[in-house]
């Protein structure tokens, strides 16, 4: 079986690859595309043999991207379901990780936390991501108030900050979502750190809002009366 | 019918779009992304110039005969779309330019 997927034939691939479609819904959207290739041809454009990429600018244009397009394209590129390797890392790839979020160092998470307190909108955003992606053991979903669309959209509203987000592998089976820092070093805040970390690598409402989005299961899980 | 066939021949010049894979663009890339393919189609009868109508006369007359010359305006993109970004089958990301048409027109 391994074998079938290293071959990567798109023929076979291609029928399931939800990421693939909704790269295609976002090519055939004018607006859509437009800012894709804004953030991809920004965070792919190499500036020298020592700087593969400017991740500032790079940041700047997938903050665009995530803010000036609809979350029914920006959505299903970033949480779309993966039956198979290929499709899980076209998922990983959505934010260009090689200049958006891989570093050259690992910081340790409380720094990299620091820092993005220094910045009111980062400091503001992962404010909402700690509110709406807190998990609860008082809902059914993990989530506060059920609410998966909250959640979801204040992942996404990290993306382009120091904080960025991103899968931290291409597993279909297991989706592990983390910034890129440890918590090496964290000295006598140790704990701390950890817990700051595990809201992203082990946070059940995170998983279940990504995982509910990918199969189509996130309508009408909170009724309103 | 027939003669619905014979007017869609002759559709003046005008943006056509088709949905192709990146692969079948024929560029060199190896991607199952879809991409809007936009293109120029369609006749310039109605565009016809003095300039045309001139140069069709001194070729007539062979004061023009070895050169190349197009005699009939061409129904071209005028302005190009914007740049268009796909991730490979490799993984890789490119950005392509100038790939589709944005504005048609009898040049």
């Amino acid at each position: 079986l391994a074998s079938i997927f290293s071959g990567m034939d798109p023929a076979t691939t291609s029928k399931s690859n939800h990421c693939l479609d909704a790269a295609k819904a976002c090519n055939l959207n004018d607006n859509c595309k437009r800012l894709r290739s804004g953030y991809i041809s920004t965070c792919s454009r190499e500036l020298s043999a020592t700087e593969p990429c400017s991740r500032r600018k790079c940041h700047k244009a997938l903050r665009q991207f995530f803010d000036r397009v609809p979350g029914e394209f920006t959505f299903r590129l970033l949480f779309c379901s993966c039956k198979d390797p290929a499709c899980a890392e076209r998922r990983r790839q959505t934010i260009v990780p090689s200049c958006s979020y891989e570093d050259k160092d690992t910081p340790n998470c409380l720094d990299l936390r620091g820092a993005c307190r220094a910045d009111h909108l980062c400091r503001s955003r992962l404010a909402d991501f700690h509110t709406n992606c807190q998990a609860t053991f008082q809902s059914l979903t993990s989530c506060p108030g059920d609410n998966f669309q909250a959640c979801l959209g204040s992942y996404a509203g990290l993306i382009g900050f120091d904080i960025t987000p991103n899968y931290v592998d291409a597993s279909t089976t297991s989706i592990t979502i983390s910034p890129w820092c440890s918590c090496k070093g964290s000295g006598n805040m140790e704990e701390e750190c950890e817990k700051f970390l595990r809201d992203f690598t082990e946070n059940p409402c995170l998983r279940n809002a990504i995982q509910a989005f990918g199969n189509g299961t996130d309508v009408n899980l909170a009724p309103k009366n | 019918s027939r003669r619905k066939r014979a007017r869609a021949r002759h559709k003046p010049c005008e943006l056509r779009e088709l949905e192709v894979s990146v692969s079948e663009l024929g560029l060199g890339y190896e991607s199952d992304e879809t991409v809007l393919f936009r293109y120029c189609s369609g006749t310039c009868e109605a565009a016809v110039r003095s300039y045309d109508l001139s140069l069709k006369s001194m070729r007539s007359r062979r004061k023009i005969r070895k050169e190349k010359i197009r005699a009939r305006p061409c129904c071209r993109p005028l302005a190009y779309d914007d740049d268009v970004s796909f991730l490979d089958a490799y993984n890789r990301y490119y950005t392509v330019n100038e790939l589709s048409a944005k504005e048609c027109g009898c040049v």
